[in-house]
């Protein structure tokens, strides 16, 4: 949920956008990292680990912890928590591993 | 690329080192890896009480505001969204913007890349959900995203109940403090007040044990003094202390020291902040866990070093400075950081046989005569 | 706390894999990484460093002093291929000096 009135800061005049989630279309704010707008959203879990298949969503917020990690605009493991989100970026979760093969190198 | 100080991260130490080392006219660049400039200050909405003469009482976010607009007139060139990747065998320094990797060729490098914070662990602890005090505070005052609805805190140094006082302002439900051990950590009156006042409970002697929930936090179980409570919670906020951030100097082969005092380990520095591998300096967080005070200074002093270093300004104007700049770092500092610190650099000194200097001595007699 | 609560995020290493591995004889941290993988995921040992220190601390009553981090290597951080790959002087060779102080052929010249 956004925060309209903030005890502190002044209104937030920041320009709506529109952004997909896992083809679903959500809204967020101009400067907003993908994984605040995600969060803004109502949603915490952004994938599962590797090993454990376990949730996982955003854990220190400062690019640290690789936790936040999301395929952004089909550019595996980015971290949404330092990257902006942009109007139409289309986000999925990272479920597994990369296929390093895919594409044009795939044999 | 070449300059005369390149400065890795764009923090409070290394904004206001900025300035002092353009101001005496080093061509200097700023490296940070986010898409803006400010460091932890950003989002941090209170002020700060331990500040040097020549600052002004300021909100976190605003200071911020303050030390980058002063660069504008100076010849300070700012690169956001590059990360320090790593050193060079011929010694210049590699930074990236994930694109392509650029060399910079630095007569004096400082790195103030500050600290991270400690997690905790409990069975659940990677939950989302669980975050760390300082996300949450990045989320409600940088995002203005509201992380949960109902939130417990992990840990009560001053961060810790400065965040819980913030997210409480923001309309979360504090359900508790948790505290491991049988007193508060946080010694500041005032915020004591504040939380109190927010009735927000204080669980003394108290530990997560679990957190649990579907994809994400939706109960948490809290043992106090052997009794299980569960707790309906959304958010649960890590606040056990920072340590600062090694990895740049460890690339950049810079000598390490443990020292609990001062946040675990950090690079070893002499008393011109410089590290062991030449040119390389050190301040802020990075140097040693410190007061907003300390950042800003330790940050001036290793600038001040850099200018020395190129003959950029007169002995009398670096006699002067020096002296203000360790003055105002004795009367702000907390008197056990700045023993553990003084205790780094005298080691140094005396393990490489260097002289001190004197002003850094006089503080030795200061800080034992009290 | 129970065996099975995760230390290390990335690589998913609980507290019992980690006291194993001190139990097979690691005392530092890099040896806790050879054997288990511990701190060899993204973040590079960042978040569990203290985590696992303080584990050999209480295992084997070395002093939190005693105990040093991790070995750190470039990157620092997750970084492209393409970007490593990338231009003119910034070779992945010339970047990972490691190698070429460890005796293995320093390209930069040749660049």
């Amino acid at each position: 949920m956004h925060i309209t009135h903030h005890p502190v800061l002044k209104k937030d005049e920041r320009k709506e956008i529109k952004f997909f989630f896992n083809d679903e279309p959500l809204k967020a704010k101009v400067g907003q990292s993908i994984a605040a707008a995600l969060m803004a959203n109502g949603i915490k879990k952004f994938g599962v680990s590797r090993k454990l298949h376990q949730s996982r969503g955003l854990f220190c917020a400062s690019g640290r912890c690789y936790s936040c990690f999301l395929t952004v605009d089909g550019l595996d493991h980015v971290l949404s928590c330092s990257t902006l989100v942009e109007e139409g970026m289309e986000v999925y979760s990272n479920l597994s591993d990369p296929d390093v093969r895919r594409g044009k190198n795939e044999n | 690329m070449r300059t005369d100080l390149l400065i890795v991260g764009g923090g409070p130490a290394g904004l206001n080192a900025a300035y002092k080392a353009a101001s005496y006219g080093l061509k200097t660049i700023i490296v940070d890896k986010w898409f803006s400039l400010g460091g932890q200050l950003r989002q941090q909405t209170q002020s700060y009480d331990h500040l040097p003469q020549h600052f002004a009482k300021l909100r976190g976010y605003k200071l911020a505001d303050f030390l980058i607009d002063r660069l504008k007139p100076l010849d300070v060139t700012i690169l956001e969204k590059h990360t320090l990747i790593g050193a060079y065998s011929d010694g210049s320094v590699g930074v990236t913007n994930e694109k392509d990797i650029l060399p910079i060729d630095a007569k004096n490098v400082l790195i103030t890349t500050g600290a991270m914070e400690e997690p905790d662990i409990f069975p659940g602890w990677t939950l989302p959900g669980v975050m760390t005090a300082g996300a949450a505070q990045i989320l409600i005052n940088r995002e203005r995203v509201l992380p949960g609805k109902q939130a417990l805190i992990l840990g009560s140094n001053e961060f810790a109940l400065e965040v819980a006082a913030q997210l409480h302002d923001c309309g979360i439900a504090i359900k508790g403090i948790v505290e491991n051990r049988s007193e508060l950590l946080c010694q500041n009156e005032k915020l004591i007040a504040r939380i109190s006042n927010a009735e927000i409970p204080i669980v003394l002697n108290g530990v997560i044990e679990s957190a649990i929930g579907k994809g994400k936090v939706e109960e948490a179980y809290v043992n106090h003094n052997g009794n299980n409570a569960l707790y309906d919670v959304d958010l649960i906020c890590v606040a056990k202390g920072i340590t600062p951030i090694l990895e740049p100097f460890e690339v950049m082969n810079c000598d390490l020291i443990y020292r609990e005092r001062l946040g675990g380990w950090l690079p070893e520095y002499y008393g011109n902040f410089e590290t062991t591998n030449p040119s390389i300096y050190v301040a802020g967080n990075a140097a040693g866990i410190t007061n907003m005070g300390g950042i800003l200074l330790t940050g001036e002093i290793a600038a001040i070093s850099a200018v020395e270093s190129l003959n950029a300004a007169s002995t009398v104007q670096i006699k002067e400075e020096k002296e203000y700049l360790w003055n105002e770092l004795y009367r702000i500092e907390y008197n056990s950081v700045l023993e553990a610190r003084l205790d780094v650099i005298n080691e140094l000194h005396n393990e490489k046989d260097a002289q001190l200097p004197p002003l850094v001595d006089s503080l030795n007699g200061r800080l034992i005569n009290g | 706390m129970d065996k099975s609560t995760i230390v290390c995020r990335c690589e998913e290493i609980n507290i019992d894999e980690i006291e194993s591995a001190i139990n097979m004889g690691a005392h530092t941290f890099n040896d806790i990484k050879r054997l288990t993988r511990c701190g060899m995921g993204p973040c590079q040992a960042k978040f569990c460093m203290n985590l696992v220190r303080k584990i050999i601390s209480e295992k084997t009553g070395q002093s939190l002093k005693d105990i040093k981090p991790p070995r750190m290597r470039v990157p620092l951080g997750v970084t492209r291929m393409s970007a490593l790959a990338s231009n003119k002087a910034s070779s992945v060779a010339s970047v990972f000096g490691e190698s070429a102080e460890e005796g293995e052929t320093d390209h930069e010249e040749e660049l």
